[in-house]
């Protein structure tokens, strides 16, 4: 048996609180919900939106790779496969496979992090369902082609130079081991 | 009608069940509506994480952290970082340590915020479930930018963290700040002493401060039965000393000590203190290197060597054996759930079916972290 | 409606001298079958899309809205997948019964349409034991959930068919107890008679006629609610623990079935409610025109019926579940002493006023302005704190 006084007060209890609870989800129907009605009725592109440092599917700008295999020690679960050889003719390191299993891959970003040039990085897209499971290896090497040798100055050449320069950009993003950087006010 | 008929149900709660937390089976014996026993199975999500280790390295290992417990990823990447600096003597710069104290403490308001929405969403109410997912949507965008991720961090390194804040980020870090606090006091008002959940969650599950220290519980489970007992503040390590923080203790004011309401309330009490610590680390995080330097092949000192780090779901232990050589020998990792999976099978008698997914879902267990 | 089909026969409708009898059961039959399926079913339907609007924007979602304008075309586009559907019968069930529980559920769902007072005019039958016929006929869902939890062979459906069953045995007493004060005041159990006896006016309501009543409007939404296991009593579907309860095991035409009934069955506890406590299709005399005046009661009867089921939907949204042994203790000990009370308070509220008191109606009338000033101005207060923008439009 319990007290009145006690009876009376679960009763008050009961109202206050479900005022209170009604009350909150009445102001909820006043506000404008949080979805992003994606992919019909958006602005911009989603890919767009997302910040630079986003870890989306992996891609390899042949322009500016040295083939020094960084990213392929690097990568915990074995998804990059390259093959570099140095050409008997021409002394030049070739570069004849470069392929990534991105349906492996787990975008953890430890490829991307020794890269010297920043030709192995992670783009914004994250759409890659296809209907078959061969077209989730990317093969970036059709024929190929002579790895990149850095210059000592800045690199001259006008097709090169926007990519490494977007590499490089890349890269910055990364914290430099025992490097000062000013506190975030430096441009991205 | 000499005598009644009556026997005991075997009833399998098995692992697809909408409610239990990740792929967890329950065997329960029941009589009617009340339960004998519930027996724990798990496995179910066995990944053999600390075996993997052993092959991938030390570099390699920490994606695979995220995994160990997917919903506090950032506290076991601190973790194998800091136990791989320990057994190396590597010091991580000051604004290293901030940056890893305010990702973390951001992670810890992201884990509570699920378990009470998960909690609240298994007993029956399915509004605070969408809106805590929206406020975590919100730290989500937030760590995206940080680190360009959502769920599964990678974000700190040996010896640091792998990016440093993003110009800009600190702002829209303190207004997410301060447009959680009132938030969180909306979502009190919803839910959290909403009399038909204050009664559901009353004297449910109670565990006493003796048995919750002899079944080995941690952080807000251990906590919610009176024992004050927080890493953060016992054992410090990183810059906590730096912060002014209270731990919040469960005092049985709904129920008994212990309870259910005990647990989820320590939980909401902590996402407002963790919203304290990351005001104090953003106003004063110092310039400087976020990474130290550490050599590409790292290879640690052959020993063992053992940390704690405060969780989500608390105590987090990390054992490392190292040989000497670029690949661990043994890590272990002790995490609170499979503690909590533990103390399920004594709490069952006597509760109803229904009181058992408010037992699970308010010990706030996750699966893949009992399994790894 | 029997006025009504007496009036078209005498002026010449179905010809010079019609069998009366005759044309009038064919009439009221042409009348049911339109109700149920022009009027029932696609309520059942709509009211799914409608709730997951309505519950979508108290979440901070949108809902569906791409299947048709606004996604208003959602449910037909359900209905015709949950009717392809494979039909599953398990091995083990016993297949008569598990075959006929759907049916069972959706009579207790049919029947109640043929007293439903639409307007002063348009009601299939005016019988004169209404409500009580109302309160019987929703009682079968009983046997209906019974027998799918049994027949189903498996453990949970049968905890969850169990549940049901004593939750809505348990609740017809607070229910029933609370249409007495109504009776009490107007001396007759049929619908129209109870609608006469209100006015159009809020005051004239029954809602506010006593505090007695206004207690007993409460207790009779709450039973009812209980009794079509909605939350805060949905424990027979407690999705969370027994997947879905009864129905665990049913699949296709027959799943859907149960799903109908329990939607529609808001619409039943809504005209229940209005008919006896919120002066069902009372219009203000505006003018003589026998058809307007009787679409215009049909749309007040519906908007208060509307409204009621979108308070339904909005507490579904807020409140958890109770547990059973919970749900049991609120009725035997809180809502059975409660609409005792009710029922002997009217009893002397009736002896002492037997015309009724119009001062309590006005008083209770404003009380109740004030509760809903009060409310207002917290939904206000949690819009300002939050910070968050406003938005106004359903659509989106």
């Amino acid at each position: 048996m319990i007290a009145v006084s006690e009876y009376v007060h679960n009763i008050k209890d009961t109202v206050s609180t479900i005022f209170e609870g009604m009350a909150v989800t009445a102001s909820h129907f006043m506000r404008k919900p949080y979805t992003v009605q994606y992919p019909d009725r958006m602005p911009v592109r989603v890919q767009d939106t997302l910040p630079f440092r986003y870890r989306g599917i992996l891609d390899v700008d042949l322009e500016i790779c040295t083939g020094c295999l960084a990213c392929e020690r690097a990568c915990p679960i074995d998804c990059i496969v390259i093959v570099a050889d140095k050409d008997q003719q021409t002394r030049q390191l070739l570069l004849s496979q470069f392929d990534i299993d991105i349906a492996k891959c787990m975008y953890c970003g430890l490829c991307s992090e020794p890269c010297p040039t920043g030709a192995i990085h992670h783009t914004t897209e994250f759409e890659g369902a296809d209907y078959s499971l061969e077209s989730l290896i990317r093969r970036f090497v059709q024929n190929p082609v002579i790895a990149y040798k850095a210059k000592k100055g800045p690199e001259t050449d006008p097709r090169i130079a926007p990519i490494l320069n977007r590499g490089m950009a890349y890269l910055d993003q990364w914290a430099q081991p025992g490097g000062e950087k000013p506190v975030g006010e430096e441009p991205a | 009608m000499s005598t009644l008929r009556t026997e005991e149900m075997t009833l399998n709660m098995g692992p697809q069940h909408p409610s239990t937390h990740g792929v967890l089976r329950f065997v329960v014996r029941a009589d009617g509506e009340v339960m004998r026993e519930a027996i724990p199975d798990v496995g179910y999500l066995h990944r053999s994480i600390e075996k993997i280790a052993e092959k991938v390295g030390y570099r390699g290992f920490m994606p695979y952290t995220d995994r160990v417990d997917y919903v506090c990823a950032m506290f076991t990447n601190q973790g194998w970082g800091m136990v791989c600096e320990k057994l190396a003597g590597i010091e991580v710069p000051k604004r290293g340590e901030y940056c890893r104290v305010i990702a973390a403490e951001f992670n810890r308001i992201a884990s509570h915020l699920l378990s009470v929405g998960a909690m609240a969403m298994d007993i029956g109410a399915m509004t605070p479930f969408a809106h805590v997912i929206r406020e975590r949507e919100m730290i989500n965008d937030l760590i995206e930018e940080l680190c360009g991720a959502r769920l599964t961090f990678n974000y700190m390194r040996i010896g640091g963290v792998a990016w440093d804040l993003p110009p800009g980020w600190r702002e829209k870090a303190l207004a997410y700040l301060d447009h959680f606090n009132p938030i969180l006091e909306e979502y009190n008002a919803l839910i959290s002493w909403n009399k038909i959940y204050v009664e559901r969650l009353a004297n449910v599950g109670v565990i006493t401060p003796a048995e919750a220290i002899n079944y080995n519980l941690v952080g807000p489970n251990l906590r919610a039965s009176g024992i004050k007992w927080d890493i953060r503040k016992d054992i410090p390590y990183s810059v906590y000393p730096d912060f002014e923080f209270e731990v919040p203790v469960g005092n049985g004011q709904w129920g008994k000590l212990g309870d259910s309401m005990d647990r989820y309330v320590v939980r909401i009490r902590e996402m407002a203190e963790s919203s304290k610590i990351l005001r104090q680390a953003l106003e004063k995080i110092p310039p400087g290197a976020v990474l130290a330097k550490v050599v590409r092949n790292f290879k640690p000192p052959a020993g063992e060597c053992q940390i704690r780090v405060e969780s989500g779901r608390g105590d987090m232990g990390w054992y490392l054996v190292s040989d000497g050589t670029g690949y661990p020998w043994r890590v272990h990792v002790r995490t609170g759930s499979f503690a909590a999976m533990g103390i399920i099978q004594k709490l069952s008698a006597g509760l109803m079916i229904a009181d058992l997914v408010t037992l699970i879902a308010s010990l706030d267990v996750i699966a893949p972290e009992i399994d790894r | 409606m029997q006025t009504l089909i007496q009036n078209l026969i005498a002026s010449g409708a179905f010809g010079k001298n019609p069998p009366r009898d005759l044309v009038a059961a064919i009439v009221v039959f042409v009348m049911s079958a339109v109700v149920f399926l022009a009027v029932a079913l696609p309520f059942g339907g709509i009211v799914t899309w409608v709730e997951r609007r309505v519950w979508a924007r108290i979440q901070s979602r949108v809902g569906p809205n791409r299947v048709g304008p606004q996604g208003f075309l959602q449910w037909l586009a359900d209905g015709i997948k949950i009717i392809c559907k494979e039909d599953i019968v398990p091995d083990e069930a016993d297949s008569r019964l598990f075959k006929m529980a759907p049916y069972l559920v959706m009579l207790a769902f049919i029947l109640p349409w043929a007293v439903m007072p639409f307007s002063s005019s348009l009601i299939l039958a005016d019988m004169n034991v209404g409500i009580l016929y109302m309160t019987a006929v929703t009682a079968l869902t009983v046997v209906g959930v019974l027998m799918a939890g049994w027949a189903s062979n498996n453990k949970w459906s049968l905890i969850g068919g169990v549940r049901s069953a004593a939750q809505i045995v348990s609740y017809e007493i607070p229910a029933g107890l609370s249409i007495f004060p109504v009776v009490l005041m107007t001396g007759t159990l049929s619908m129209q008679g109870i609608i006469r006896g209100q006015g159009w006016a809020p005051q004239h309501w029954f809602l506010f006629a006593s505090p007695f009543t206004f207690v007993a409007a409460n207790i009779l939404y709450m039973s009812s609610l209980a009794e079509a296991n909605r939350t805060p009593f949905d424990l027979p579907e407690a999705e969370s623990e027994l997947v879905a309860g009864f129905a665990t095991e049913y699949s296709g035409w027959r799943y859907a079935c149960f799903s109908m009934a329990e939607w529609g069955n808001l619409f039943i506890v809504g005209a229940i409610i209005t008919t006896l406590f919120l002066g069902g299709w009372q219009f203000p005399h505006v003018t003589n025109n026998v058809v307007a005046m009787n679409v215009l009661q049909v749309i007040t009867f519906n908007v208060k019926v509307l409204f009621l089921v979108f308070l339904s939907m909005w507490i579904r949204a807020t409140l958890p579940r109770v547990r059973i042994d919970q749900l049991m203790t609120a009725c035997w000990k809180y809502f059975v002493p409660i609409a005792f009370v009710n029922m002997i308070g009217t009893a002397v509220w009736v002896a002492i006023w037997p015309d009724g008191n119009a001062a309590m109606g006005y008083i209770m009338f404003a009380g109740a302005i004030v509760i809903g000033a009060l409310f207002i101005q917290r939904v206000i207060y949690y819009l300002r704190r939050s910070r968050m923008e406003v938005y106004f439009n359903p659509t989106i």
